[in-house]
């Protein structure tokens, strides 16, 4: 009876000593919450002043042009500002965690070069229209997000007749 | 007449689910007379037959398959809520989440299950002896929500039995989602001692549709448990420990959804410790105490990254007197329950950590009555506790801690309107405290294409109802139908607000409470012959509307189906041939997706023999043998890919 006892006791031991062992107190997260960056609209200018595109609250500002840019041509730097609740511009994150993302419609029309921050240059690819989509990237997830916004691809020009040419926006 | 009733009854019996009470012993020793139908209670027999329904032994193997969800997804009004194969959830009279309880050997599975469709059930269906959908009065054992239900795995891991050495080996595999599971067990007892081990395993591939393989949908799933349990004169002690390990997909391409689907890695370990104290040696005299510890944690990688993670810490304390009479009523049972519970999220998860206490009184007790009408009553009363903590996911005035009390009662009266037939009539208010989510949740849920706010000036949901059940037990047939209505005076979820969330541009879903009307019913019938021709048919249907304005469908409603068997029974063989089909269901929320009907046919083959002190068991199934479009009206899925195509399995068990 004493054996049964002390084989019991063992047993109860070792569950024990194996469920704590297995997680204890360790089971918490090891990825942290992180605080997302909301806005309610967005300006894209063509070199910072000139309104290329607007949108607040999903409703884009229809005087405004559609983006365009001609095939085998870069277009002018596009600066991108957003838009808070009051609809006062504020510029985008400043951290290592957040970027500029975007989804094109049609990557054979259009392709996006990005040289970094919150600008960017549409490189026109073949005669077309498509959509591009705009995106704050935050870790692997967007924080926010264009509607689609509307983009032609004009007909192909040789390399100097690019109305903007690559140098002048490093100059 | 009264063989057959006593044959059921006597089924019910045996498989030891009302063994505690004193009149179900005496009338296991008077089996032959004819004389004893009289002497059993009707709740008794009721419950007896109820028991009957469960998922067991061949029943059981013959329904087996990935989840428990899926293995039983024929039982009447259950549906099942899914986001690929391993995300199954049972959905029970069209209520789903926390209104289902999951319980494991009777304590709460302690996963995040019902938080979420891509979260699975943490649960290997393999090992499972016994799958009961508990229905009536005992629910509130369990759990407020009388309008929903409990499903309960059984496995007995900490072995209270005296059978000196038995075990099991059971292998299953399939082709529709290519891959096997294998699970074994043993049992041991010498001197009072009796020990427990089980291992299992799961690997399965991606699943086949009739429109192509539905990538990212690979299971690989492990589990073991290791239990004790020694007895000393009145006292029966014991512990056991388990662990699950789980790696599955969660596909993508859908709205919402991650481009390439999620990779979910989750583990839970439960540690139990069980006591019984038994004055007259019987079960049906017994004090039974029981703590459950419980960690579960949860990654969700997207690519490398860790999109979503979750870690629980739960700490079950239930204390139940289980008495066979006591003065006039008879079936007493009277406990308490005391729960801690923290969770904390990470990555791109917008609930607050937050830590939360529940305590409870409960209790269930029949009666005799008037010219054979007996009632049984159960309540279970208490409260629930939020405290959530400061994070830089929620809103500063958001964070409040929230005191729930919740009260829910339960009678049924029922009565034997002739000789193997019931009558039974459920009341019942039903409860449920608010999620942390429903609470304190601000942000995207992408598997829902959302923005769901949470409010956490919510109260507790409520609401009263009833269900009325007809039950038959003849010489060929044995049938049951029932009707059940639930008025939710306040029913928690996620509703439309009409705002929109304008950095991620998804619509707002604001959780409130509603008024709103749950009802339904259900009905089976099935041969009762045990040799020779056999034949079964089940249907049910629920339907749900928001008391508002125009009197809206409720979301995630499944629609009706039906389920026929036709097949004939050897000594040793069973062959079988059924049919499954479910109408469209067009009774839907708003931004939700009508879903079209299907129809499915399968065939199942069944040997079962014994030999050498063992029992072998073979089953193998066909099942959507024409690869039918089936596309489950409470699948995220369902607009991207159809359920599993045409699949062939076969389940081996040998029971020594």
């Amino acid at each position: 009876m004493k054996m049964i006892k002390t084989i019991s006791l063992a047993l109860l031991g070792i569950v024990l000593c194996a469920f704590f062992s297995a997680c204890g107190d360790k089971n918490s997260v090891s990825t942290e919450q992180h605080e997302h960056f909301e806005v309610e609209g967005w300006n894209l200018y063509w070199s910072e002043w000139d309104l290329a595109y607007s949108v607040y609250r999903g409703k884009a500002d229809t005087s405004l042009k559609a983006l365009h840019v001609n095939a085998n041509c870069m277009s002018e730097h596009i600066h991108v500002k957003f838009l808070d609740e009051n609809k006062k511009e504020v510029a985008g994150p400043k951290d290592d965690e957040h970027s500029l993302g975007w989804d094109v419609g049609d990557k054979k029309i259009l392709d996006i070069h990005w040289e970094g921050g919150w600008g960017f240059h549409l490189k026109g690819l073949k005669e077309g229209e498509t959509t591009l989509i705009l995106k704050v990237n935050h870790h692997d997830h967007a924080d926010a997000r264009t509607p689609e916004i509307r983009v032609v691809v004009d007909k192909a020009l040789k390399a100097e007749e690019c109305p903007f040419q690559e140098d002048e926006d490093e100059d | 007449m009264k063989t057959s009733l006593l044959k059921v009854a006597i089924g019910s019996l045996l498989s030891g689910g009302f063994l505690p009470f004193a009149f179900a012993q005496e009338f296991i020793q008077d089996l032959g007379s004819s004389t004893i139908e009289a002497e059993i209670q009707t709740q008794t027999l009721m419950e007896g037959l109820r028991e009957d329904d469960d998922l067991k032994d061949g029943k059981l193997e013959r329904e087996i398959s990935t989840t428990i969800a899926e293995t039983i997804r024929n039982e009447p009004d259950v549906a099942i809520r899914s986001m690929g194969p391993a995300a199954a959830r049972p959905v029970i009279k069209g209520l789903s989440g926390s209104h289902v309880e999951v319980t494991e050997d009777g304590s709460i599975s302690g996963d995040m299950s019902a938080t979420s469709p891509d979260h699975a059930v943490a649960s290997e269906v393999l090992t499972a002896q016994r799958l009961r959908v508990l229905r009536g009065p005992h629910i509130l054992l369990h759990s407020y929500s009388a309008a929903g239900g409990v499903v309960q795995v059984e496995r007995k891991d900490i072995p209270f039995s005296d059978s000196l050495f038995h075990g099991y080996v059971t292998w299953y595999a399939e082709s529709g989602q290519p891959g096997y599971a294998t699970a074994v067990g043993a049992n041991a007892y010498a001197m009072g001692l009796s020990v427990k081990g089980e291992l299992s395993g799961r690997r399965m591939g991606d699943m086949q549709t009739p429109d192509g393989k539905l990538k990212n949908t690979q299971i690989e799933n492990s589990s073991g448990a290791v239990g004790a349990a020694y007895g000393i004169g009145q006292f029966r002690l014991g512990a056991s420990y388990r662990w699950f390990d789980s790696d599955y997909g969660i596909p993508g391409g859908f709205i919402g959804g991650h481009p390439n689907g999620v990779d979910i890695s989750l583990w839970k370990h439960d540690l139990t410790l069980r006591g019984l104290y038994q004055p007259s040696g019987a079960m049906h005299d017994t004090l039974d105490v029981t703590l459950r510890i419980n960690r579960y944690h949860h990654k969700e990688f997207e690519g490398e990254t860790v999109g979503a993670e979750f870690a629980v810490n739960q700490e079950d304390l239930r204390l139940e007197k289980i008495m066979a009479n006591l003065g006039p009523l008879f079936g007493v049972r009277i406990g308490a329950e005391l729960d801690s519970r923290s969770v904390e999220m990470g990555g791109y998860v917008f609930t607050p950590p937050t830590r939360s206490y529940g305590a409870s009184l409960f209790a269930i007790a029949s009666a005799g009555g008037w010219r054979g009408l007996e009632m049984t009553f159960s309540g279970r009363f208490g409260g629930a506790f939020f405290r959530p903590r400061e994070s830089v996911v929620a809103d500063k005035d958001a964070i409040e801690d929230r005191n729930f009390a919740l009260w829910a009662l339960e009678a049924e009266f029922s009565q034997r309107v002739g000789v193997g037939k019931f009558l039974t009539l459920d009341v019942f208010r039903t409860t449920r405290a608010p999620t942390i989510e429903e609470l304190y949740n601000q942000g995207p849920h992408l598997a829902a294409y959302t923005y769901e706010r949470g409010n956490h000036k919510l109260d507790a949901e409520s609401g009263y109802g009833a269900e009325i059940e007809y039950r038959s037990y003849g010489e060929l047939l044995s049938w049951r139908a029932a009707a059940h209505g639930t008025w939710f005076l306040n029913h928690l979820a996620p509703r439309a607000s009409g705002d929109t969330n304008w950095s991620q541009l998804l619509p707002i879903y604001q959780v409130r409470g509603d008024e709103a009307l749950l009802f339904g019913a259900s009905a089976s019938v099935q041969t009762v012959a045990e040799l020779g021709l056999r034949a079964s048919a089940a249907a049910s249907y629920v339907r749900g509307i928001f008391r508002d304005a125009n009197w809206g469908d409720m979301p995630q409603i499944p629609p009706f189906k039906f389920h026929g068997e036709l097949g004939y029974i050897w000594k040793h063989l069973q062959a079988s041939a059924y049919c499954d089909f479910a109408l469209a269901q067009n009774f839907v929320d708003l931004y939700e997706e009508p879903t079209p009907g299907y129809f499915t046919a399968g065939a199942v083959l069944e040997i079962r023999w014994e030999l050498a002190l063992a029992k072998y068991s073979l089953v193998f199934r066909a099942d959507n043998i024409f690869d039918a479009d089936v596309r489950n009206h409470l699948s995220r899925l369902k607009s991207v890919m159809p359920e599993k195509g045409r699949n062939f399995s076969a389940m081996a068990r040998v029971l020594f």
